[in-house]
């Protein structure tokens, strides 16, 4: 007898973790198996399956609720360690457990069940949740860290962090504060009315082929890139704020309020135009550099000029873009003190320099907040509100 | 939510044999529907099981191109057989007509011991004139400066100080060497040679990277499962063509460094996907 405890005692010691003592009713055949935990108002939660829904909802119990229709068995797994010979507080790092058919024949194998699962936390916890097949659902949490790879996810009122990816599906974010990082592969990113917490709450998106459509981000820092998608940004600036957006192919298109104070340097292909409703003070466009910092001298290459369009397709080009004021910059390169210009403008393309990469550098307003872009073969439009 | 997948569909979703669009079809329905998820995960199962098992076999030649050697084998063997057995009764009679000497023959014999002789004599000289080279390195600073070359050879054409007059004339001598010294010598028919690709600075340490992650992904590609597959293929395109381009015009523009950055930007981008499915390819799991 003393033996067998005293192997029980040594097996669960070993494994490193502490069953955690919860509300457990064994499941009848075809009935939702539910299962519930006290845990601390600001535990961590994980949980992870290898195909299925997830779902989390913060509350304001301090217990974790855990149900399911498909699974058939939920366990708790308490990471945190609890001392000896002492009553256990509230668990404060929990995994749920969540075995179907497969998974219970060997319970080993860990987020290997397919089951959509419902979860309710205390609204103060950190969610980390997981599925390679599934939909993500998350609401009212304090931190969410959700992936999945095919799914799409979704998360609303997160309060502190949010960090999601997924490599197929889309990510959206609603009405969240803190700092966050969402990136999907071939899926698009949709954030909606976001805001920073504490003043070091970073924005970062990005995606490989999926646009990116922001509304209403407020974050102090914002930074956003893509290969080949669209990036779509409207809402006000903050002030002394810091926008960065990078793109290969696809446009950039930003939506200010009309008295949006901002200092706007793009690097943008030759090729392309900026199109701006505002009204921009234009610094001038940054010449190539005669010594290159990174790459070594070569050869002078034949300068080659642009040629200039047809006369009829200019005159096309300017009865269609009529209430467009086009501001050419001068020939040589520019000084740096520029003048006021009138809005909207076209900053046209450079007739002298033959660089594929022009550099321009404009101001609206006082020149508040930063926007630098970088498209290597998109158009750049500031539009108004 | 769609009609559920049956198994043929199944099947030949595995098997890679669906169109694009009825592939994708089926990984938009397989990430929705935990009833096909689950079937085609026991499939995958089925599939890897069998795997395994027949791997011995698989890896070995298949039975018909075993089969078709054998044949092949038995058939030449039927016919050095058969060529030989004609060949045997007159062999005797061949050799003898080897040995036999006729005015002619001798005639024949004694120009052919002639030639080499002078052969030898001519060799043995040009040993004792000529020292063993010295390596074309050293030889370098004396080089004059390189001239298009009309020879395509895997080795480096070595030669010594020269006019462009007896570059035009002097034939031309290629020695398969493995140091890469570049001595090009200019000649009338010239053929343009391949030239290896230049990397551009700052690129060699963006490929091996990639070329490390290539081949992690690459190792157990096969466990890989097809809807994680076919994401991987579509934003790996993508990812290739920005570099593509991007790589073109920094090639174009070296003294712009604002291409460059674009390029490199493109570099960190695959950098970025690969890990991404390097960490989706095992499954994810929990990480405290």
């Amino acid at each position: 007898m003393f033996a067998v405890a005293a192997a029980t005692g040594l097996i669960l010691s070993l494994a490193g973790s502490t069953p955690a003592h919860d509300d457990k009713k064994d499941p009848q055949p075809g009935q939702k198996v539910e299962r519930t935990l006290a845990v601390q108002p600001q535990a961590t939660i994980t949980l992870c399956v290898a195909s299925g829904a997830l779902t989390v909802r913060g509350w304001d119990k301090s217990e974790v609720r855990v149900r399911s229709n498909d699974a058939d068995q939920i366990e708790f797994r308490r990471i945190d360690k609890v001392k000896p010979n002492e009553p256990a507080p509230p668990a404060n790092r929990v995994d749920v457990m969540v075995l179907d058919k497969t998974a219970r024949a060997n319970p080993k194998l860990d987020c290997q069940a397919i089951a959509d699962v419902e979860m309710e936390v205390p609204a103060g916890a950190v969610v980390q949740v997981q599925t390679r097949d599934g939909d993500i659902d998350i609401a009212g949490v304090a931190g969410a860290y959700a992936g999945s790879q095919n799914g799409d996810i979704t998360i609303e009122r997160a309060t502190k962090l949010v960090e999601a990816g997924s490599v197929g599906g889309s990510i959206f974010l609603k009405n969240s504060s803190g700092r966050v990082n969402l990136t999907s592969a071939g899926g698009g990113v949709e954030a909606t009315n976001v805001r920073a917490a504490s003043a070091e709450d970073t924005f970062e998106v990005g995606t490989v082929s999926g646009d990116i459509q922001l509304d209403r981000i407020a974050n102090p820092k914002v930074m956003v890139k893509t290969v080949n998608g669209t990036l779509m940004m409207s809402g006000a600036l903050v002030k002394s704020g810091y926008y960065a957006f990078a793109n290969m192919t696809g446009d950039v298109v930003l939506t200010l309020p009309h008295d949006a104070s901002f200092r706007l340097s793009a690097k943008v292909s030759d090729k392309k135009d900026i199109i701006s409703e505002f009204a921009l003070t234009y610094l001038g466009e940054t010449p190539t550099p005669a010594a290159p910092t990174t790459l070594p001298p070569t050869p002078k290459r034949p300068e080659v000029k642009e040629p200039k369009p047809p006369l009829k397709e200019k005159e096309a080009l300017k009865e269609k873009e009529k209430p467009l004021v086009k501001m050419t910059p001068p020939a040589k390169a520019p000084a740096a003190k520029g003048g006021p210009v009138v809005a909207p403008i076209i900053v046209e393309r450079s007739p002298v320099i033959a660089p594929y990469v022009r550099r321009v550098e404009a101001i609206c307003g006082s020149g508040d907040a930063m926007i630098s872009v970088a498209s290597f073969g998109g158009t750049v439009r500031l539009k108004k509100l | 939510m769609t009609r559920c997948l049956d198994e043929a569909t199944l099947q030949a979703y595995f098997d890679g044999e669906l169109s694009g669009e009825m592939m994708e079809h089926a990984t938009l329905h397989l990430a929705s529907c935990s009833t096909c998820a689950a079937a085609a995960r026991e499939m995958e199962e089925e599939i890897n099981l069998l795997m395994t098992a027949l791997a011995p076999e698989l890896e070995a030649s298949v039975p018909t191109e075993r089969l078709r050697q054998r044949v092949n084998a038995a058939v030449l063997d039927q016919r050095i057989g058969a060529a030989s057995a004609p060949e045997k009764a007159g062999l005797g009679a061949f050799i003898s007509s080897l040995l036999g000497f006729g005015t002619q023959r001798i005639l024949g014999y004694a120009s052919l011991v002639m030639v080499l002789a002078f052969a030898a004599i001519f060799g043995l000289v040009k040993l004792k004139t000529n020292p063993p080279e010295v390596p074309t390195v050293a030889k370098a600073p004396t080089i004059p400066p390189p001239v298009s070359t009309g020879i395509e050879s895997t080795g480096v054409i070595a030669q010594g100080p020269s006019t462009k007059a007896d570059v035009v004339h002097r034939p031309v001598r290629v020695v398969p060497v493995k140091a890469t010294v570049k001595a090009p010598v200019a000649t009338e028919n010239a053929v343009p040679t391949t030239e290896p690709v230049k990397l551009l600075p700052g690129e060699r340490s963006y490929l091996k990277t990639i070329a490390r992650l290539d081949s992690t992904i690459n190792a157990n590609k096969k466990q890989m499962r097809p809807s994680l597959q076919v994401e991987y293929e579509r934003n790996l395109a993508v990812v290739d063509r920005a570099i593509a381009a991007t790589r073109s015009a920094a090639k174009k523009n070296p003294n712009d460094p604002d291409t460059a950055d674009f390029m490199f930007a493109a570099y960190q981008s695959k950098v970025d996907l690969l890990n991404t499915i390097a960490d989706a390819r095992l499954g994810g799991g929990r990480s405290h």
